[in-house]
């Protein structure tokens, strides 16, 4: 499982990749809360890589979300696919967050 | 072998080797050298001492060969009649003490001297003779001394041999021709002799003394042994006698380096000259004889080999030592090596209070023992430690056990019965992934006709995932009872939980209420895997979502609440998604078709068949895969509204 990030201006983008589970979770979980202490203020999340994703995973990024709100950013997810957007469907995130088909079209809508 | 011999072998083996080595090092080279040393000596002094005697001879010799030359220009230069002779021959034995005798030997004329003439002085009993050579019995003019010297017109020394009649006397005499003239013609005289005693020669040459058992020896221009230490030899053996005896080619070959008048150092094997030696001869230049002296090597050598003796002693008593001194090295090693053995055995066998050798010293011995005793401290804390902790996990596992137990019982077990063809039929089944879990499922009725089914899987395992499940099944128990509408229930039920959830636990709910009179089924669905619904006639598919999130974790959501009408022989089929994530061996998932397609298939429409059918198909599923996380199965059919009074209780 890797997270890689970059950023597009304003807009830091976390890229994650393969499985989310109980044990590479916590992985992941530093990576977002080192970006959100360095102050990112706008983070897009890309699932399109993400093979699989638990309830351990979830809580990640619920975790995140919280604190990104806490902080007064915004935070909000692509590419979902496969396991990861039955997972969002299931769980009702689609009803939590901002979900945007690819990474383009989010830029520009959060970009403004 | 050697590897398994012990230290105090090794040392003493390698020791007294290596020291036995460097002894033999040094002594054989202070053997070659102090060998070298001494034939350069032996070469030297045997030149010294030989051309010394040769020297002495020489010189007797020569003064000897003077007093003939002398009296020939006596007797050439006028005739003297036989008194004149005699008193000449007379006065030359009086005044050289070197010669035994001397003679004036006529050469035999035709007619009256047909004997010849030879008057002849000697020494007997400290007093001089006279005789006459010529006579019946000795006939001179043949006899070598007189014969060569004529022949060979030259003065000469005879061969060594014992003289006739006047003596059995070794002697060499030394002949002189002279000449007369007579009718103006120059012819030969005879000779005039003089005879040398050799027993002068043996003196000299017996003088010589080498160490104990070295000797001179002189032979003649023949090879004729002329004076030896051994009396027999002398005139009884020729140097090439001996060697031809032998069977001695080097000595014969020696011999002859002698008798041309050579000179130099040979070796000599052990043979007639007695043991092995060194000899070194020279020449007599008077009268090509030839002196030998003889140098016996082992005598010289003795005392190298003296030395050698005590020096191997003392390298054998030197080595001896060094291995007591080893051995007392060793044994101050291997004892407490010995004692650790034993001491650590014992803690091997698990009594780590056995006293390891008390032992002061700061060697490497002295580290280890401390180094073990720090390792058995070490491992008796440890084991200490471990035991405590061991008793501390037992504790705690006996406590999760009796968790487990608690968990197991607030899950309702016990499945009301109804008459047949009114009422529900329940079944489930659960399964924590750990001992305790965050699954759960519960149905309870609210009042004579309706029922709450509920199933919920908090996000996390093991006992903080049991306590949330804990708050979360009292929470919607109670809430139940106060709202009417489900999704009332869960919104009541998120504003709690969530408020001041820290660690952002969440659980996903499905709640439904099922009024059995009507068979209307009221539910909210709070980001739960939506159960399956399968109708009488065997169509199944998912209940229609309400797109509500899990929840516990963000406050002000309004759950919505879904309607369905379930008509007798419906059932309605709850899970978890330990059911639909269960992994096999492939890492492949259990997914939703073959939920579908298993429940479908079930033996009957029982509720408990197809909790059986989806159990044994997972168990089939996973192979053997250890379980990830808690399944949990809640089925329940609507059979039909009630008849009578008769409920059924929970």
């Amino acid at each position: 499982m890797t997270v890689e990030t970059r950023r597009e201006k304003e807009i830091t983008v976390a890229a994650i990749t393969g499985r989310m589970d109980a044990l590479t979770t916590s992985d992941v979980e530093r990576t977002l809360m080192r970006l959100l202490d360095e102050g990112a203020r706008t983070l897009l999340i890309d699932l399109g890589g993400l093979d699989y994703i638990s309830s351990a995973g979830l809580r990640t990024l619920l975790a995140a979300a919280k604190r990104m709100k806490a902080q007064a950013g915004t935070m909000a997810f692509v590419n979902l696919k496969g396991h990861a957007k039955e997972v969002f469907e299931i769980s009702g995130f689609y009803s939590l967050f901002t979900v945007y088909d690819s990474v383009e079209s989010a830029l520009e809508r959060l970009g403004r | 072998m050697f590897r398994n011999r012990g230290i105090a072998f090794k040392l003493i083996a390698l020791v007294a080797t290596a020291g036995g080595f460097i002894f033999l090092c040094v002594f054989g080279y202070s053997y070659l050298f102090s060998r070298r040393t001494i034939e350069k000596n032996i070469e030297e002094s045997a030149r010294n001492l030989a051309l010394a005697t040769v020297s002495r001879i020489e010189a007797s010799l020569r003064s000897v060969q003077k007093i003939p030359l002398n009296a020939r220009y006596l007797v050439e230069s006028r005739p003297l009649d036989r008194a004149a002779l005699v008193d000449l021959l007379l006065n030359l034995a009086e005044n050289n003490q070197d010669i035994y005798g001397a003679a004036v030997a006529f050469e035999p004329g035709k007619g009256k001297n047909e004997r010849g003439f030879a008057p002849y002085v000697y020494r007997k009993d400290r007093t001089i003779a006279l005789t006459e050579l010529a006579s019946e019995r000795i006939d001179y003019p043949l006899a070598d001394w007189y014969q060569i010297p004529r022949e060979l017109s030259q003065p000469e020394w005879s061969e060594p041999y014992y003289g006739e009649g006047q003596g059995k006397i070794l002697r060499s005499t030394y002949s002189v021709p002279f000449y007369v003239t007579a009718k103006e013609q120059r012819h030969f005289g005879g000779v005039i002799a003089v005879d040398i005693s050799l027993e002068r020669l043996q003196d000299i040459v017996s003088s010589v003394k080498v160490l104990r058992t070295g000797y001179a020896f002189l032979i003649s221009q023949n090879g004729t042994v002329v004076t030896h230490p051994r009396k027999e030899l002398i005139m009884n053996a020729t140097i090439f006698g001996m060697a031809e005896e032998a069977g001695d080619a080097g000595l014969r070959e020696l011999g002859r380096r002698m008798i041309k008048g050579a000179s130099g150092l040979a070796p000599l094997g052990p043979g007639p000259l007695g043991p092995a030696s060194l000899m070194y001869y020279a020449p007599i230049p008077s009268n090509n004889w030839s002196l030998a002296v003889v140098f016996p090597v082992a005598e010289l050598m003795s005392d190298v080999r003296r030395f050698n003796g005590i020096a191997a002693i003392l390298a054998v008593a030197g080595l001896a030592a060094l291995s007591g001194a080893v051995i007392l090295i060793a044994r101050s090693i291997t004892r407490p090596l010995r004692a650790m053995v034993q001491a650590t055995g014992r803690i091997a066998e698990g009594d780590l209070d056995a006293p390891l050798p008390v032992r002061m010293s700061g060697d490497e011995v002295g580290t280890l023992t401390k180094a073990f005793e720090d390792m058995r401290v070490s491992l008796k804390q440890y084991i200490g430690r471990l035991t405590e902790t061991t008793a501390a996990k037992q504790a705690i596992e006996s406590e999760l056990k009796v968790a487990r137990d608690i968990q197991m019982e607030i899950i309702p077990k016990k499945f009301p019965t109804f008459p047949e063809g009114t009422g529900v039929d329940i079944h489930a089944w659960i399964e924590p992934a750990r001992e305790v879990g965050g699954d759960f499922y519960d149905f309870f009725f609210l009042d004579r006709s309706r029922l709450c089914a509920v199933i919920a899987d908090v996000s996390d395992k093991g006992v903080p995932a049991s306590l949330f499940m804990a708050v979360t099944k009292t929470l919607i128990k109670a809430k139940a009872a106060l709202e009417t509408a489900p999704g009332d229930v869960l919104t009541a039920v998120n504003e709690e939980l969530a408020a001041g959830n820290g660690t952002n636990m969440f659980v996903t709910v499905f709640f439904a209420v099922l009024d059995i009179e009507t068979g209307e089924l009221l539910y909210a669905n709070g980001g739960h895997n939506p159960p399956v619904l399968i109708r009488r006639d065997g169509t199944a598919g998912p209940v229609e979502k309400t797109g509500n999130p899990v929840v516990g974790v963000i406050e002000g959501i309004e759950y919505r609440t879904g309607q369905l009408i379930l008509y007798p022989g419906d059932t309605l089929f709850m899970f978890t998604d330990g059911v639909t994530e269960a992994v096999n061996r492939g890492g492949e998932l259990f997914g939703d078709e073959r939920l579908l397609k298993e429940v479908s298939a079930a033996a009957d429409p029982s509720p408990a068949s197809r909790v059986a059918a989806v159990r044994n198909a997972l168990a089939r599923f996973s192979e053997g895969a250890p379980q990830a996380d808690d399944i949990t199965i809640l089925a329940v059919r609507y059979a039909g509204p009630l008849q009578s009074e008769h409920t059924g209780q929970a």
